[in-house]
């Protein structure tokens, strides 16, 4: 992106500063994404110099800034749903997990699918509860019914998986999260 | 007369209106943000946050109704053109007949 040369010092400092609020702001978008939107903020803020008609250059750019405002709340909506766009392009558990954070104030169905998710991360933790407990852990039967499953010091309590309780957990977890990725794929679909 | 009440009113009518208006400018023509905002303005009353034009066109585009395109400048810096879609085209259209039949029932009732 080429940035606009200003003359004197202070408007300078003042576009650089408000250019890096930009950045930090989309710096968890795709590099395509981040630049687009730089991009556009750069070109607001070039022609709204081009036609403001106070004296200085100061004067000029603080206008400009202060009409588009702060680059946090404008920036919120757009990077919550560009995110959201990319977690289901790319079945990233790390993009995924940031688009439904950014997404559960747009509504309550996010906040279910967050639900969803912090069951994934139960069967991540419960295989690395295996490994530190292997005795203690597992999927446990009392008189033919299902009892617990995770930690138990019960001794009546009979363990169904054995070795077999960390690839089960496995398979749990990547079929949840194929779930998840699906049902956020189509909830995009019926949105558009 | 209790203004607080008549001025959160305003601010709900202009929010819920602001696509129709900018579908509205963009119908036949082709602007960048900055451009879009002027032409706003000089229609409607509506001081609008300029920030939030980004946000919506943004929107506008995921649903179809607009598209964008980079055009370089003289200056190096290049502006983004927006213009309405074929869809964008028809769901104005759509927007305008509910529009007058609403103003219709309002004008009904209110005189």
């Amino acid at each position: 992106m080429k940035n606009i040369k200003f003359q004197h010092k202070p408007s300078q400092k003042l576009y650089h500063n408000y250019i890096k609020r930009i950045k930090k702001q989309i710096a968890i978008l795709p590099k395509e994404d981040q630049l687009d939107l730089l991009m556009e903020f750069n070109s607001h803020i070039f022609e709204g110099l081009q036609k403001k008609k106070e004296t200085s250059e100061t004067e000029k750019l603080i206008d400009v800034l202060d009409k588009l405002g702060n680059p946090e709340d404008i920036l919120k909506s757009t990077v919550a749903e560009k995110k959201l766009v990319q977690a289901t392009k790319t079945f990233n558990p790390v993009h995924i997990f940031r688009a439904l954070v950014l997404n559960i104030a747009n509504g309550v169905s996010y906040l279910f699918f967050s639900i969803l998710y912090i069951f994934l991360l139960a069967f991540g933790f419960l295989i690395f509860q295996k490994i530190i407990n292997p005795t203690k852990v597992g999927l446990y039967f009392e008189k033919g019914k299902f009892a617990v499953l995770g930690k138990t010091s019960e001794p009546t309590a009979t363990e169904m998986l054995g070795n077999w309780f960390i690839p089960v957990m496995i398979i749990c977890a990547v079929t949840l999260y194929f779930i998840i990725t699906l049902l956020l794929k189509l909830k995009q679909k019926v949105k558009k | 007369m209790n203004n607080e009440f008549i001025h959160k009113w305003k601010s709900q009518v202009k929010k819920g209106t602001l696509a129709f208006i900018i579908l509205n400018v963009l119908k036949g023509n082709e602007f960048y943000g900055y451009e879009l905002i002027e032409e706003v303005k000089k229609f409607t009353a509506i001081e609008i946050a300029e920030g939030t034009l980004y946000p919506l066109m943004n929107r506008l585009k995921k649903e179809g109704l607009a598209t964008s395109k980079w055009v370089e400048q003289e200056s190096g810096i290049p502006r983004k053109y927006y213009v309405l879609t074929i869809v964008g085209e028809e769901t104005l259209s759509r927007m305008k007949e509910y529009w007058n039949d609403l103003e219709v029932s309002i004008n009904k009732i209110s005189n």
